[in-house]
């Protein structure tokens, strides 16, 4: 082993955990930004990477899968956006159109997606059959570019845990950027967010803002789902592992902010995968001495969390109309 | 809005339709054969999976109903509550896999004496371990995992892996033969070949047996610090493990089932035949008019080399430099006692290789 190899590695493992946070925290963006609290992320998730873990098999059972990996990887990313769009609906249609308690109808999704998701597996795969297994086409590897397998920095950095989600994640978190800062449609979301009833009253229709928040959360939340399993490698279990409540944190301690979220989700992955990787690193302290100490590396992304946010909440911001349905009457 | 709505309702139901059909058949009698999960499910690819294997085989050459029954959470009182559960579903003969079901089965043993229990993995107590008691409609069979964990971990070095790994479940019994068998195994091994001082184990267990991000990625980093080939002990796990391997290009050796299948990483597993001793156990049972022999009744078996109950698969062989023809011969060494193994769970045995424990 060298220096090299475990840096590249912990480099790597960081990209990868932090692709699902980054991508799920900037969909929950979106919809507090627009005014609705997407507590769902999780349910989202768990539908995404559902559906997209489905497509994945039945690509591979008819060998599309394994004659085109990287299209197959795409038609699921897309279906992963897609149901995960789908599902937000359900979010969007009760605490928009219905008004009711946005945390309540987030909580009941994150409850019933797990169990949807069990059941469709089981009906899929057979009763009992709780795991969906993904298939190893999936990653991306020096063959897809038609480069020598060497023992060097860049390859152990680059291809030991390289997946399309990473480059589609790249190209979303611009969009989002540019999506929210740069364009009309992100300013009207955002005043949504703030003062729905002032934008209401230059002819912005907050109804179909905060669809259109909700939804674009559906649609990163789906596709994080799908991240989420590919990076846990293990198959897809009807869980992902609360990481929709982590990005819930990374968005928080991200202040709301796209290029903030994405400090926040690298920094998360990063002490997250440092503990770990804690007994190859050599100058990090192994506190042997002490009973179960791997557990003081796994507390570590939420002991930093709190110190950080306990230094910078004074500057933090949530949007101000967030949680509120939107009642034209008020004022 | 709303059509979108309850489109998606629509498609709820009929997708939880579909999913009762592929369930079992209903007979009125309910399920005479039942088997409780313990943790895990019953697709494990391990554990449950071979008792469930060993359910299913026998029910169905023998035309019998059976079910298997997964509890709530992971405690006792779920358990018992989901014993209680099958008998009510007609259960006569409850097959539980795994020591968590020792305080379950000492405590419904009594209540329902009419009904025969098969207990893998364990002998019932009170939850204090105060009392031992294997009441006469009550089955154990342990087995001895440090003879498969040895064989695995003999046959890793003599393959010619140096830097080995060992990531187990939850520190139980069973698991911690299997660890202990592994590291005197390649210690053996080392001793034979000379090469004590180049052989080193990195020793942890995970504290679950499902499969979690964080396992996959301290497998990767063992990987990376030069570890050649992990014996992955416990349910789940295997799944992380193996996709550290994919990714690092490294090797697995597989626990309780022959898993060569689930993985190309996989060049061994270290068997224990819980299918197998299912059926015979249950063939025993209905021999004798559906209760336990007497040669059974309130005992507890103990299944090793010699009543081929523990292996490593030679069907999949797929080490090149350690032969089948060599395996056989260590393991009747191991079945005729010329090598011993301690079953000692308690502490490490002493060896001459390095062992890192990290728990």
């Amino acid at each position: 082993m060298s220096w090299a190899n475990i840096l590249a590695d912990l480099l790597g493992a960081t990209v990868l955990f932090a692709v699902p946070l980054l991508l799920v925290a900037l969909g929950g963006m979106f919809s507090e930004r627009s005014g609705v609290i997407n507590i769902a992320l999780e349910g989202i998730m768990v539908v995404g990477a559902l559906c997209s873990c489905l497509t994945l098999i039945g690509l591979d059972k008819s060998g599309f899968g394994k004659a085109h990996p990287q299209l197959g990887m795409l038609i699921a990313i897309l279906v992963a956006a897609a149901s995960g769009a789908v599902f937000s609906l359900m979010l969007a249609f009760a605490s928009i159109n219905l008004r009711a308690d946005q945390t309540i109808g987030g909580t009941a999704l994150n409850m019933l997606a797990p169990a949807f998701a069990i059941v469709l597996t089981w009906a899929v795969q057979g009763q009992g059959q709780t795991t969906i297994l993904i298939p190893t086409w999936t990653r991306i590897t020096q063959d897809n570019f038609g480069i020598e397998r060497a023992d060097t920095f860049f390859q152990n950095l680059v291809f030991k845990s390289f997946y399309l989600t990473t480059v589609v994640a790249i190209v979303l978190f611009i969009a989002a950027y540019v999506l929210l800062y740069k364009t009309r449609f992100g300013l009207r979301l955002r005043s949504c967010g703030e003062h729905p009833q002032a934008a209401d009253s230059v002819g912005i229709n907050v109804f179909r803002m905060r669809y259109a928040g909700v939804i674009i959360s559906g649609i990163l939340g789906g596709i994080g789902g799908l991240a989420f399993t590919v990076a846990a490698g293990s198959g897809f279990q009807s869980s992902v592992a609360g990481y929709g409540f982590l990005a819930l944190a990374v968005m928080i301690f991200g202040n709301w902010k796209p290029l903030s979220i994405l400090g926040a989700s690298l920094f998360f992955a990063l002490f997250k995968v440092i503990g770990s990787y804690s007994d190859s690193i050599p100058f990090l302290p192994s506190f042997k001495s002490v009973k179960a100490s791997e557990y003081i590396y796994l507390m570590l992304p939420y002991i930093v969390t709190m110190i950080v946010l306990i230094l910078t909440s004074k500057k933090s911001r949530a949007p101000k109309a967030e949680g509120i349905p939107y009642d034209k009457g008020m004022r | 809005m709303k059509k979108v709505l309850s489109l998606v309702l629509a498609l709820c139901m009929i997708l939880s339709l579909c999913a009762c059909k592929s369930s079992e058949k209903t007979s009125s009698d309910g399920y005479e054969i039942a088997l409780v999960t313990d943790v895990g499910n019953i697709d494990d690819k391990s554990f449950n999976q071979g008792a469930w294997e060993g359910v299913e085989k026998y029910a169905k050459d023998n035309k019998k109903t059976y079910s298997y029954y997964r509890p709530s959470e992971d405690s006792t009182e779920a358990r018992v509550e989901t014993i209680k559960q099958a008998i009510d579903k007609g259960a006569k003969v409850v097959v539980c896999p795994g020591y968590l079901f020792e305080d379950a089965i000492y405590t419904v043993q009594d209540q329902f004496s009419n009904v025969q229990f098969l207990l893998l993995d364990g002998e019932p107590h009170d939850a204090d371990y105060a009392n031992y008691k294997t009441a006469s409609n009550t089955h154990n069979i342990l087995y001895k995992e440090e003879q498969a964990g040895y064989l695995a971990g003999y046959a890793a070095v003599k393959e010619g892996y140096r830097k080995l790994g060992f990531l187990g479940g939850m520190a139980v019994p069973a698991v911690i033969r299997y660890g202990y068998g592994f590291v005197q195994g390649a210690n053996a091994a080392a001793e034979e070949l000379g090469v004590t001082g180049d052989v080193s184990m990195k020793y942890w267990y995970c504290g679950g047996f499902a499969p979690t991000d964080d396992i996959k990625t301290k497998m990767s980093g063992w990987y990376t610090d030069g570890t050649e080939v992990i014996f992955s002990c416990g349910g789940g796990i295997y799944l992380s493990c193996t996709a550290a391997a994919e990714a690092a290009g490294k090797k697995v050796i597989g626990v309780d089932v022959d898993q060569s299948a689930e993985s190309a990483t996989i060049i061994t597993s270290a068997m224990k035949e819980l299918a197998n001793s299912v059926v015979l156990a249950l063939t025993d049972l209905y021999k004798n008019n559906g209760t336990w022999p007497a040669d059974l009744a309130g005992k507890t078996a103990v299944l090793g080399a010699v009543e081929g109950c523990v292996g490593l698969p030679t069907a999949t062989w797929s080490m090149k430099n350690f032969t089948v023809d060599e395996y056989k011969a260590l393991f009747e060494k191991v079945k005729n006692g010329i090598i011993t193994i301690s079953n000692a769970s308690d502490a490490a045995p002493a060896v001459t290789i390095s062992v890192d424990y990290q728990n």
